[in-house]
């Protein structure tokens, strides 16, 4: 047998996280409560060395490597990126809600880090075995962090949710996975798709795995109707996990909707297309409507996530270069724009106090006019207004849909976006035109109120200019 | 002889089964553990079957790794069990209504 | 028909009874001990496709392993059955023409016409090969990335278990194996000197 030795060279930034993951695992384990900051600094060092590393890596050209499991391409660079970025925000943001909640502990960071390491696997992955055990390290740690909070009933069972129906998807993935390979007798992606476009006569096989492989994926992405552990596991998780797993878990799903659908069946695009339309129009209107019953703002962003996902996946579904540039804009778009949200629950809050629900922003011009301008620039961009961030992500999907001529689908989801428009407004009214019935000031550290400046700030410059972003993106498609 | 799509249809059936288990038995999360090692079990049977009619190894050494997975799945998935039922007294899912979908 | 056939269905048969027993039994008890019977058959099949390997380590890792901890878990929580069984009945009807759907459209599928005997014959025996020794190269050079990855998967579960589950009670009594080797006759015995008493 021979053998010869992989080009370790772009898995670096995984080694890398991995080592500091194990040295953090360690040095936490000597450190008393009082000096806990420490694990949180090196987990936020870890991140910037991984994003610096990366960066460092990037080529334009796709580098496949161990036995082909792996690939280093200019998507998964930017990908990987964000990740990164999405993971420090979010880290920032937990660190005083932990505190007061006594939740300041090592396992929070650790498992975040487990779990952007399976990210990075599978925005890297080049092979059926690596989507696999990538998703699965994003998910186990995942599933463990929700439950963190050890004496809290609704995140225990939030937990329980998410995981039962996490390992039902993952279970259907595996049975696609498996008439895949069946069908094909290959694992690896790129081969994949080479031989989906040769197969003739067993393609119903191919097409049978393939709604497996859908199903599975909806799953995790979220998209209506296989939605139901959503809004229960952002409602019940504490607030600082579901910022963690509303925002960068989504890029990861992005990618495996890539990497599975894009790189390794690109002969059936014609049956993909057809599901995928079917899960964007259900989760636009879906999403939109049952968000508009909601009184509590966990519930609320859950439910508008699940539309953002309808729209994601509509640019995807186009086929085109354009299209997936235009969903991986929307993927970033929305996982900014969340991060805001959430991040604006958490600086409401402060111990014993959770501030999710929706009554719990009356007036909060009055208490701070600065936090409630940022509170409106997100909702406005969620909803979709121009010259918002969010309005040019939608913008590029449907310009994606109408290129190939699904205007019945651009219409469908214009409409919903409208009455979806409603529920922000009303969060917008509730800020600015209602008397505050909570006359605590707001208690959060500088820190967090920076950062969250920033990123209101952020989708309003990215709004204003949108070119940048969206040529970013383009060029990571090629 | 025994042909391909008799393993896989006992494979069929086994999916089949667990995913009605997982409808019937949706109030006893631990049933619903042992119906998700089951859809497992259905997807290795698949696996190995095509590896052993297509002469090609990499099937058995993506049932290695779900084994693994699975086993580790398996440890958390049992330890929120343990964590629901310290806090709640009970483990089903009808009681644990504070969570309206 | 041949042995093969008479192996392969009666391990068919024990499968598919244990699972269809594992989703419908009253006590969780009795599921996990079906569960480990599923296993088993699994196994043999598994055996039957020349699967060896595999088929040891689900014996040792599931039985083993898993399913203890099935059984352990289900032992320490202390389960209402009655109550988790209302309504069985309601689900039953549901579940079974969920069941009798799936696997009619599966069976279509994966039956006769795509994976039958002309068209993927049972391939040639390859000879004195070990299934482990074949495993094995291939798992430490081709896989080996995935190979660390399920290790990292593996400490997460570790991290993840212990994180949840580990609780250090205020009332409850350790022993200190440090101590107890350390302790002197002295610290235990006192020798006290009496008189002896007068006898009566």
């Amino acid at each position: 047998m021979n053998f010869e030795t992989p080009d370790f060279l772009p898995v670096v930034p995984e080694l890398f996280v991995l080592g500091m993951a194990c040295l953090i695992l360690v040095v936490d384990l000597f450190l008393s409560d009082r000096s806990r900051v420490v694990t949180y600094l090196m987990s936020q060092a870890t991140l910037v060395g991984a994003l610096v590393v990366t960066l460092g890596l990037s080529s334009p050209i796709a580098q496949v490597t161990m036995n082909g499991t792996f690939v280093l391409d200019p998507m998964a660079t930017l990908l990987k990126s964000v990740v990164y970025i999405a993971s420090f925000v979010a880290f920032l943001y937990a660190k005083d809600y932990l505190r007061a909640r006594s939740l300041f502990k090592g396992e929070f960071f650790l498992l975040g880090l487990f779990a952007v390491l399976g990210m990075m696997v599978l925005i890297s992955a080049h092979s059926m075995l690596t989507v696999y055990l990538g998703l699965e390290l994003m998910s186990l740690s995942l599933y463990a962090m929700v439950a963190l909070q050890r004496n809290s009933a609704t995140a225990s069972e939030a937990a329980m949710k998410y995981f039962i129906l996490g390992a039902m998807a993952s279970a259907m993935l595996l049975y696609g996975m498996s008439m895949l390979y069946g069908a094909t007798g290959t694992l690896d992606l790129g081969e994949l798709g080479a031989r989906v476009q040769g197969a003739g006569p067993s393609s119903l096989v191919l097409v049978f795995g393939l709604v497996f492989l859908i199903v599975g994926i909806a799953f995790k992405l979220g998209a209506v109707p296989f939605h139901m552990w959503v809004p229960d596991v952002y409602h019940g998780a504490p607030t600082a996990v579901t910022l963690f797993v509303s925002s960068a878990p989504k890029l990861a799903a992005f990618a495996m909707l890539m990497r599975l659908l894009v790189d390794g069946l690109p002969g059936l695009h014609g049956h993909w297309q057809d599901m995928l339309i079917l899960l964007a129009v259900l989760s636009v209107a879906l999403g939109n409507v049952l968000a508009i019953a909601q009184a509590n703002i966990k519930r609320l962003l859950a439910y508008s996530g699940i539309s953002h996902v309808g729209f994601l996946l509509m640019g995807v579904l186009a086929g085109t270069p354009e299209g997936y540039a235009a969903g991986m804009y929307y993927a970033i778009a929305y996982v900014i724009m969340t991060l805001g949200g959430f991040g604006m629950v958490i600086l409401m809050s402060r111990a014993g106090f959770e501030a999710d629900r929706l009554e719990d922003y009356k007036g909060l011009n009055e208490r701070s006019p600065w936090f409630a301008l940022m509170m409106l620039i997100l909702m406005f961009s969620m909803a979709g207004v121009p010259p918002f961030l969010g309005f040019w992500a939608k913008l590029a999907v449907l310009e994606a849909v109408v290129s190939i001529d699904l205007i019945w689908v651009a219409v469908v989801a214009v409409v919903f976006s409208v009455i979806g428009a409603f529920y922000y407004l009303r969060v917008v009214k509730y800020m600015y035109f209602d008397k505050p019935e909570d006359e605590h000031s707001l208690v959060a550290g500088s820190d967090l109120r920076f950062l969250l400046s920033a990123n209101g700030l952020a989708v309003l410059g990215l709004g204003i200019f949108p070119g940048s972003l969206l040529a970013l993106c383009a060029s990571a498609i090629g | 002889m025994v042909a391909l799509s008799d393993y896989l249809t006992v494979g069929a059936i086994l999916f089949g089964l667990s995913m009605a288990g997982i409808f019937v038995n949706r109030k006893n999360v631990i049933i619903l553990l042992m119906c998700i090692e089951l859809m497992l079990l259905a997807v290795n049977i698949n696996f190995i079957a095509f590896s052993y009619y297509l002469s090609d190894t990499a099937g058995q050494i993506f049932v290695f790794f779900i084994l693994t997975v699975a086993a580790a799945e398996a440890a958390i998935g049992l330890a929120i069990l343990v964590v629901l039922f310290r806090n709640r007294g009970t483990i089903n899912v009808d009681e644990l209504g504070t969570l309206k979908g | 028909m041949a042995f093969e056939q008479i192996v392969f269905y009666a391990f068919s048969a024990v499968l598919v009874f244990s699972a269809g027993v594992v989703i419908t039994v009253r006590n969780p008890v009795h599921a996990a001990l079906f569960l480990v019977l599923c296993f088993f058959s699994t196994a043999g099949l598994w055996l039957l496709l020349r699967a060896e390997f595999l088929a040891i380590a689900l014996v040792l890792v599931y039985v083993g392993a898993v399913m203890v901890l099935f059984l352990f878990v289900v032992m320490m929580l202390d389960i209402n059955i009655a109550v988790v069984r209302q309504g069985f009945a309601r689900y039953l009807a549901v579940g079974g023409v969920v069941a009798i759907l799936l696997i009619a459209v599966m069976a279509m599928v994966v039956g006769g016409d795509y994976f039958g005997l002309e068209r993927t014959p049972v391939p040639e025996p390859i000879g004195e090969v070990s299934n482990t020794r074949l495993l094995g190269l291939q798992l430490y050079t081709d896989y080996v990335y995935p190979f660390e990855i399920a290790s990292v998967i593996l400490l997460v579960a570790i991290i993840a278990a212990i994180a949840l589950t580990l609780r250090r009670r205020p009332d409850s009594r350790y022993q200190e194996p440090g101590r107890q080797v350390e302790v002197r006759r002295g610290d235990r015995v006192r020798l006290v000197s009496m008189k002896s008493e007068e006898r009566r």
